[in-house]
């Protein structure tokens, strides 16, 4: 039992890192309906801000400040792909463009990371202390990982239901033709969009730095997991992010504890499969009537 | 008249003397074509912290043979595959080197699973090769024109095992390896190793390469209270992280790894200056050392010419793998100018087959036959300290 437990709170606080890549997903996707492949690799450079500006024994002040420096640094350079992405297309739900533009993004930050640090995964220490846990020592950014998915969760929410700007990106999720005839400025709006994407997964990789590989080649682990929870928990629904990470979590560390790490992998894809049999709008999704 | 005819006789046959003493030295300074070399390397994916020193260590190889002459008489062009640890790209790239490079003869790949996926391309075109792997399935049948400079992962395995009964007198075992082809195999072998010495199999896990957190296949091994944990692992970083998760667990079990648990440098990064306290590992004997003993000269050579040819990735370098590419250069130029030039692969496999014994590298004493092509087999292997290191990377030997 105890065992089960251990794996259930590191698969929790792994999923969460997923979730906060699946919001991130979900937040650029709802306004603009780009799923954009960059953000696992935009996480490790999330990771990578804390191995640039973390000492050795990283001081708690300098952390929790670093926190926000590290959300609004990778919030301007999401805004700059958005921009990107988005300049060749008149509306990003008829053209395809940015598939490819997103993956190069993604390719581009690899080859980057690679030629600048090798090819060695990069180490960033926390804070704080392991936390004990039945005898064992459980990283503390784990625990933090699901604080902070909780607390982007809670502010989109927010930000969605009782701000201006977001109800009006709301209503380009629900109808972007409507919304550019009430006269809603959609494009800077995508941009805004991307923009808070990026301050999610800078932050996520920031804190989950400790448990994280950085490495040149680490973003496609989180960027198919953190797809996987999206689908799971239903494209488009944050809620569902933060329910599917911690099932892709824990689903596949128990797999490697119970049947062996070959079904590690495999078994957020049967999950995902199962899932969309059952549910193909995913667990929180909503079905839309579309026109035809 | 008779006298003007004997000078014009004369002169004609100056003129063709000279004429062709002229077109011999012509031909004898006109340079041989270059012969072109492949590497196949991971430079990226997950084996990119090995293929940085399989670079380092062929660069260097071929910038010394053609210093020195280049491979009989010919210079050697170096023509560098990444595949991407991904043996579908290295098919594709194992073709571009034979068919489209032109390539005569290819070191690498590292990663079994790769050199077992590029093995029918090379054979059909009988390109020779020396590659950095050791699956059991690289059989002479499998790969005529094919060798390792890898300990092959069974000679691993039967020296973890016969370390862990005879020097730990272990009664119990757990096996936790990577997904590699080549650790598939050495699994296999630990467990008929494990068995025909009456030491009981307490589990059995894998991991996916750069997994950071390994402990659900940890839990799983401890519920079978092994008293070692042989580790068949392909680099440091997953070392460093195995060994992290078992000391967040609190789990103090002894472990054995092979020869990619010897790569100190990222697992200690990882885990910790105390990362090697349980955990000793195979490597080659050559890379080993008795605090007695001093420092081969060969050896301190080979470590100041990486110095200088990498200065900045130096101290990340486990020397005695990056010896095993540099050597692997050596190997083909041994065996093609033992064949008199010849690079076709049944000339150059025969020699190697009856004459590797005769080459003299930073790893000697190579012992391909017939039967196998594993040049370096299991007497060439001990076990070593991982954290016991003098200059270079030579590793203190356990039990001196």
């Amino acid at each position: 039992m105890d065992e089960l437990i251990i794996i259930l709170v590191r698969g929790i606080g792994l999923g969460a890192v997923f979730s906060l890549v699946a919001m991130s997903f979900n937040v650029v996707h709802n306004a603009s309906g780009i799923l954009n492949f960059a953000q696992g690799n935009m996480l490790i450079l999330g990771g990578l801000f804390g191995f640039f500006t973390l000492p050795q024994e990283p001081e708690l002040v300098r952390w929790l400040l670093l926190v926000p420096a590290a959300a609004l640094f990778y919030a301007a350079v999401l805004a700059v792909q958005g921009w990107v992405t988005l300049l060749p297309l008149r509306s990003s739900v008829e053209q395809h463009s940015w598939l490819i533009t997103t993956l190069a993004v993604s390719v581009i930050i690899g080859a980057v990371i690679l030629i600048a640090q090798g090819p060695f995964a990069l180490s960033v220490k926390s804070p704080f202390p392991n936390f004990a846990l039945l005898g064992t020592r459980t990283p503390t950014p784990y625990a933090l990982a699901v604080v902070l998915a909780v607390a982007w969760y809670a502010a989109l929410h927010w930000f969605h239901t009782r701000t201006v700007t977001g109800l009006a990106i709301s209503a380009i999720a629900q109808d972007l033709e409507a919304a550019q005839a009430a006269g809603i400025r959609v494009r800077r709006l995508q941009i805004l969009a991307f923009a808070i994407s990026g301050a999610i997964v800078g932050s996520a990789g920031f804190v989950a730095a400790p448990v994280m590989s950085i490495s040149a080649d680490s973003g496609i682990i989180y960027v198919l997991n953190g797809f996987i929870a999206a689908v799971i928990g239903g494209l488009g629904s944050n809620a569902g992010a933060l329910i599917g990470g911690p099932l892709v979590g824990v689903a596949s560390m128990y797999a490697a504890f119970q049947y062996g790490g070959q079904y590690q992998n495999v078994v957020s894809l049967a999950l995902l499969i199962g899932v969309l049999m059952v549910r193909p709008e995913g667990l929180f999704g909503r079905t839309r009537a579309r026109r035809v | 008249m008779s006298n003007e005819k004997h000078v014009r006789r004369f002169v004609v046959h100056i003129g063709i003397a000279v004429a062709g003493m002229v077109a011999a030295v012509a031909m004898a300074q006109t340079p041989r074509p270059p012969i072109k070399v492949g590497a196949m390397i991971p430079l990226t994916g997950g084996g990119a912290t090995v293929g940085e020193s399989g670079q380092i260590a062929v660069e260097l190889a071929v910038r010394n043979i053609n210093a020195a002459g280049g491979i009989a008489g010919r210079q050697v062009q170096l023509v560098i595959g990444d595949y991407q640890t991904e043996a579908t790209v290295g098919v594709g790239e194992a073709k571009r080197l034979i068919f489209q490079e032109k390539i005569e003869l290819l070191v690498g790949p590292t990663y079994s699973q790769v050199t077992l996926a590029v093995l029918p391309i090379q054979n059909e075109a009988k390109i020779p090769s020396v590659n950095v792997s050791g699956s059991e399935k690289l059989t002479p049948e499998v790969g005529p024109y094919a060798f390792s400079m890898l300990a092959n992962a069974e000679a691993q395995s039967k020296v973890m095992v016969d370390h862990a009964v005879r020097s730990m007198k272990v009664q119990s075992a757990a096996i936790l390896s990577d997904t590699g082809a080549q650790a598939k195999t050495a699994v296999e072998a630990i467990k008929a190793e494990l068995a025909a010495r009456n030491v009981k199999l307490a589990g059995v896990q894998e991991y996916q390469y750069r997994q950071t957190d390994m402990t659900p296949q940890l839990l799983a091994l401890r519920r079978g209270t092994p008293d070692v944990v042989l580790l068949f692992t392909s680099n440091g970083e997953d070392t460093g992280n195995m060994i992290k998760s078992m000391n967040e667990l609190g789990w103090n079990v002894k472990v054995v790894g092979s020869f990619g648990a010897t790569f100190s440098g990222p697992a200690l990064k990882i885990a910790g200056k105390d990362a090697y306290k349980n955990t000793v590992a195979v490597n080659y004997k050559g890379f080993s050392f008795c605090p007695s003993e001093a420092t081969p000269k060969s050896f301190q050579d080979f470590v100041a010419s990486v110095k200088a040819f990498k200065p900045d990735a130096f101290e990340r370098q486990p020397l005695a793998y990056l010896s095993l590419w540099y050597d692997a250069v050596y190997v083909l130029k041994a065996a093609v100018e033992g064949t008199g030039g010849k690079t076709d692969g049944p000339s150059v496999a025969a020699w190697l087959e009856t004459n590797s014994r005769s080459f003299r590298g930073i790893n000697s004493g190579l012992t391909a036959s017939k039967s196998t092509h594993f040049l370096i087999g299991q007497d060439a292997l001990t076990v070593v300290y991982p954290d016991r290191q003098r200059e270079g990377g030579l590793l203190e030997r356990v039990g001196c």
